[in-house]
C-alpha cells in the first residue's frame, strides 16, 4: 500500500477506460456505459482501500456471476501489481497477466482459414477428430451445390454412416428441422368476441364509445397459449462422436429458430445456448466446441444431469419444459445414480424424452446400465439416427399433453422399475 | 417547481447518504446487516443514481435489502411482485372502469352532462406500483422494488425497463407524467432465466452469497429478538453445515430465522439432536432432503458428533 497520508491523484476516467480495456481485451464484454458509470461512481466513493476501489469496480463493470472469476484475476493482476508489490508474488502468479487470455473470436477465425487451405475434398475418417469440426464443415456453401444425392439417400443413411462431404448438406437439412413444444396456458389474456372466461372490461368499453357509450357486445378475454420451453441435453463423449456432428446442428437449429437451451456434456456440462445462437453457423460451432473442453471424451451422465439440475433445471428452466437427452445412455458410474437423477429431473419437467441413435441397431434392448435405469422416467425413447428419424424425435417432442398415452405409460414405467428392483436386488 | 425540488431532495440524500460507512451504519439502526460488497452497491445505486441489479440463491435477503434502504431514507417502498404474464394493466395503471360505469348511469338518471374528459381524469385512475413510483411527490424519490423480473415475460422486462430509463409515462387521456423525483430501483431475479443483456449492461449489479454463520447469527438475533446467544450461533452453524450438504432446497436466511422463531417458541435454549429433529421441517421444506439429513445424523447437525 501507498504510504499512509500520501495522496495518489488518478484521472476516474483514464482509471475507467483503462480497467474496462483491460477486461475487454480479457475476453469480458464491458459496455462504454459501464465504464462511463464506473468513472461517475469513484469521486462519490472517494476509494482509499482495494476492497473499495475493488466493490465499486465489480458492481459497476460486471453483469453476471459467471464473468466473476475472470473479473477477479484481471482485477488483481491489473491493481495488486500497483497497489502492492509485495502481494504479487506467490499465488497471483496463478491468473495469466491481463490480456494473455485465449481469445474466442479469433481462434475461431483462424480455425476457418485453416480450412479454407485444406483441400475438402480428401476423404476423412467418419469419425474425424472432434476438434476438426469447424475445420470439417467451414467449406459447406461452395460444397452444398456439387453434393448431388437426392434427399431421399441422405433422409435413410445414418448419421453415423455419411461420407464426409455428405455431412455439410446433412447440417444443412437438420437445421430445418422444427422442434415444436405443446403449448400451456399462461396468465395472459387475449381478447375474445366470442366466449372466453372473463370480461375484458377495458376493451369492452373502449367498443362502447361507438356505441353511444352503451356496452352492446361484451368483449371476453381468453388465456392465451405459449409454447413450452425446450431443453437439449447433448452427449458429447467419445461414444457419441459419429452422431454429435449432426446433433448439434439439430441443437442450433432449435435455439436459433425457437427458443430452446443447448446443452452439451460429456465429464462435465457446458451450456452452448449463446455460442449456437450465432448468425454464422461455422463461427457458432466453432465456438461451441471451444467452449466445451470435455469434447469427445468419457461420459458422466448421472453427474452431468445432477449439475443441470442444479444450476439450471431447480431454478426454473426444466420446469414444465420439455427435457431431450440425446445421448447412448453408456454411463461409467453406478446406473442407480442415473435413476436418482432421473427421477429429479421427472419431477421438474412436463416431458422427456431420450434420442438413443444406437436403438436402431439391429438386436439393441436396453436391459443393461445407464439406459435401462432411465428408461422408467422417460416419456418417449426414439432414435434419431437419421433424417427420417428425426421426425420421430420432433413427433415426440410435440406430442399433447401428459394425458395422452398415461395410462399404458404409467404401466410400463411400473413393469419396468419392478424390474430394475429386481435385477438390483440379484 | 422540478429542478429546485430535485435539487433539494439531492442535498437531502447526500446529507442522508453522505458515504459507503455512514450507509453501512444506517442499515445496522434499520436493522439490516449489510456486507461491504451490498452497502457499497446499495451506495452507488442511491448516489449515481442507477438501477441496481440483485441476483443471488433465494432467501440471501434481497427482497429485504430493498425494504432496509426504503427504511434509511424514509420514504415509501414500492414493490412490484412480477409473475409470468403480468402485464400493463397491473404494473402501471389501469382505469377505474366500474366507477366510470357507474358515472355515466348517475349523470343520465340525474340528467347531468357529463364529456369524456370529466370521465378520464385522475379520480378514476388507479395507479399500480410503476405509476406510484414515478409520481412519488417527494420529498424523497420513492424506493421501487422490482421483484423477481426474471418470472416475467421478456417483453414485459422491456417495457418496464424502457419505462425507468424515461421515467416518465404516457397516459393517452391524460398527457405524459414526468417523475419529480425519479425513484431509486431495485430489481432482483432468482436467476430463472437469463434477464435481457441490454437490461443488464444498464445496470448496477450485485450477486449477494449466502453470509457466513457469525453473520447469520447476528441477522437472525435481531429478527428473533428473545432467542439467546447460544442458540442462534448453534442454528447459523447448523444451517451452513446443511448448505454444505447436497440439498434440493439449501435454506437461506428466511429458513434460520423460521428456525430459531420455532425453537425459541418451544423454549430450547440450544440445538440439540433431539430438537432439531423435532423441528427440521422448518428449515427443510423437502422430503428427500430430510432424508438424506437423517441418515447424515442429527449428532452431526448439531455438530456434536465427536463428543
Amino acid at each position: 500500500m501507498s504510504p499512509p497520508g500520501a495522496r495518489v491523484v488518478v484521472e476516474p476516467a483514464a482509471l475507467a477506460v483503462a480497467l474496462a480495456s483491460t477486461l475487454h481485451r480479457a475476453g469480458m464484454t464491458v459496455t462504454p456505459m459501464q465504464a462511463g458509470r464506473f468513472a461517475d461512481a469513484l469521486p462519490l466513493v472517494l476509494p482509499r482501500r482495494r476492497d473499495q476501489l475493488y466493490w465499486t469496480a465489480r458492481i459497476a463493470l460486471v453483469s453476471e456471476p459467471s464473468q466473476l472469476s475472470l473479473f477477479d484475476a484481471v482485477f488483481a493482476a491489473v491493481f495488486d501489481g500497483m497497489l502492492d508489490p509485495a502481494d504479487n508474488r506467490g499465488d497471483t502468479a496463478g491468473p495469466p497477466p491481463a490480456g494473455s487470455e485465449p481469445r474466442r473470436r479469433p481462434v475461431a477465425s483462424q480455425r476457418r482459414q485453416v480450412a479454407g487451405e485444406a483441400d475438402p475434398s480428401t476423404s476423412r475418417p467418419a469419425t474425424a477428430a472432434s476438434r476438426d469440426r469447424g475445420a470439417e464443415q467451414a467449406p459447406e456453401q461452395s460444397v452444398v451445390p456439387a453434393v448431388a444425392s437426392p434427399d431421399e439417400r441422405l433422409r435413410e443413411t445414418a448419421f453415423a454412416d455419411l461420407e464426409a462431404d455428405e455431412i455439410a448438406e446433412m447440417r444443412r437439412l437438420v437445421r430445418r428441422v422444427v422442434l415444436a413444444t405443446p403449448r400451456r396456458r399462461v396468465r395472459r389474456t387475449r381478447a375474445n368476441l366470442r366466449a372466453g372466461e372473463r370480461v375484458d372490461l377495458r376493451r369492452t368499453l373502449r367498443r362502447a364509445r361507438r356505441t353511444g357509450g352503451e356496452p352492446v357486445r361484451l368483449i371476453h378475454r381468453r388465456r392465451r397459449q405459449h409454447p413450452r420451453q425446450l431443453v437439449l441435453l447433448c452427449d458429447v463423449s467419445g461414444s457419441m462422436e459419429p452422431y454429435t456432428r449432426v446433433f448439434l446442428s439439430l441443437l442450433q437449429g432449435a435455439v436459433c429458430g425457437g427458443r430452446a437451451e443447448a446443452f452439451v456434456f460429456a465429464t462435465r456440462l457446458t451450456r452452448l445456448t449463446h455460442q449456437l445462437a450465432l448468425r454464422d453457423p461455422d463461427q457458432a460451432l466453432a465456438e461451441a466446441a471451444a467452449k466445451a473442453p470435455d469434447w469427445a471424451g468419457g461420459t458422466r451422465l448421472a453427474e452431468s444431469l445432477r449439475r443441470f439440475i442444479d444450476t439450471h433445471g431447480r431454478r426454473g428452466l426444466a420446469r414444465g419444459a420439455v427435457v431431450v437427452i440425446l445421448s447412448d445412455g453408456w454411463e461409467h458410474g453406478e446406473p442407480h445414480h442415473l435413476a436418482e437423477q432421473m427421477a429429479r429431473l421427472r419431477r421438474l419437467a412436463h416431458r422427456i424424452v431420450w434420442v438413443n441413435p444406437r436403438r436402431a441397431a439391429p438386436g439393441y434392448a436396453p436391459v443393461t446400465g445407464g439406459m435401462a435405469a432411465a428408461l422408467p422416467y422417460c416419456d418417449a425413447f426414439v432414435s434419431g439416427h437419421t433424417l427420417a428419424a428425426l421426425d420421430a424425435v420432433a413427433a415426440a417432442i410435440s406430442a399433447g399433453g401428459p394425458r395422452e398415452q398415461a395410462q399404458t405409460q404409467r404401466e410400463q414405467r411400473a413393469q419396468a422399475q419392478r424390474e430394475h428392483a429386481h435385477r438390483r436386488d440379484m | 417547481m422540478s429542478s429546485a425540488a430535485r435539487a433539494g431532495a439531492e442535498n437531502d440524500i447526500v446529507s442522508r447518504v453522505p458515504d459507503v460507512s455512514a450507509l453501512t451504519w444506517a442499515l445496522d439502526a434499520a436493522d439490516y446487516l449489510a456486507d461491504p460488497g451490498l452497502a457499497m452497491a446499495l451506495f452507488m445505486a442511491v448516489r449515481l443514481p442507477q438501477p441496481l441489479l440483485l441476483e443471488g440463491e433465494a432467501g440471501v435477503g434481497k427482497t429485504e435489502a430493498a425494504k432496509a434502504l426504503a427504511r434509511v431514507l424514509d420514504t415509501p417502498l414500492l414493490r412490484l411482485q412480477c409473475y409470468e404474464g403480468i402485464d400493463a394493466a397491473e404494473a402501471l395503471y389501469e382505469w377505474n372502469y366500474p366507477r366510470q360505469l357507474m358515472a355515466i348511469r348517475l349523470a343520465e338518471a340525474t340528467g347531468e352532462h357529463r364529456d369524456e374528459q370529466s370521465l378520464f381524469n385522475r379520480d378514476y385512475l388507479m395507479p399500480r406500483p410503476l405509476l406510484a413510483a414515478i409520481e412519488h411527490p417527494g420529498p424523497r424519490p420513492a424506493v421501487l422494488l422490482i421483484d423477481e423480473l426474471d418470472r416475467a415475460d421478456d417483453d414485459f422486462e422491456a417495457f418496464t425497463f424502457e419505462l425507468l430509463a424515461e421515467s416518465a409515462v404516457t397516459i393517452p387521456e391524460l398527457g405524459t407524467i414526468h417523475a419529480v423525483h425519479p425513484p431509486i430501483v431495485v430489481l432482483t431475479s432468482n436467476r430463472t432465466r437469463d434477464l435481457h443483456d441490454a437490461l443488464k449492461r444498464r445496470c448496477l449489479y450485485h450477486w449477494i452469497e449466502y453470509p457466513s454463520a457469525q453473520h447469520t447469527a447476528e441477522i437472525v438475533r435481531r429478527r428473533v429478538p428473545r432467542s439467546g446467544e447460544p442458540l442462534t450461533l448453534g442454528v447459523a452453524a447448523a444451517v451452513s453445515r446443511l448448505r454444505s450438504l447436497d440439498v434440493e432446497k439449501p435454506p437461506g436466511i428466511a429458513e434460520a430465522i423460521d428456525w430459531v422463531a420455532a425453537l425459541t417458541l418451544l423454549g430450547v435454549e440450544s440445538l440439540d439432536a433431539s430438537s432439531a429433529k423435532a423441528t427440521l421441517g422448518s428449515v427443510l421444506k423437502n422430503h428427500d432432503d430430510v432424508v438424506l439429513v437423517r441418515e447424515r445424523g442429527m449428532p452431526w447437525l448439531v455438530g456434536a458428533e465427536h463428543g
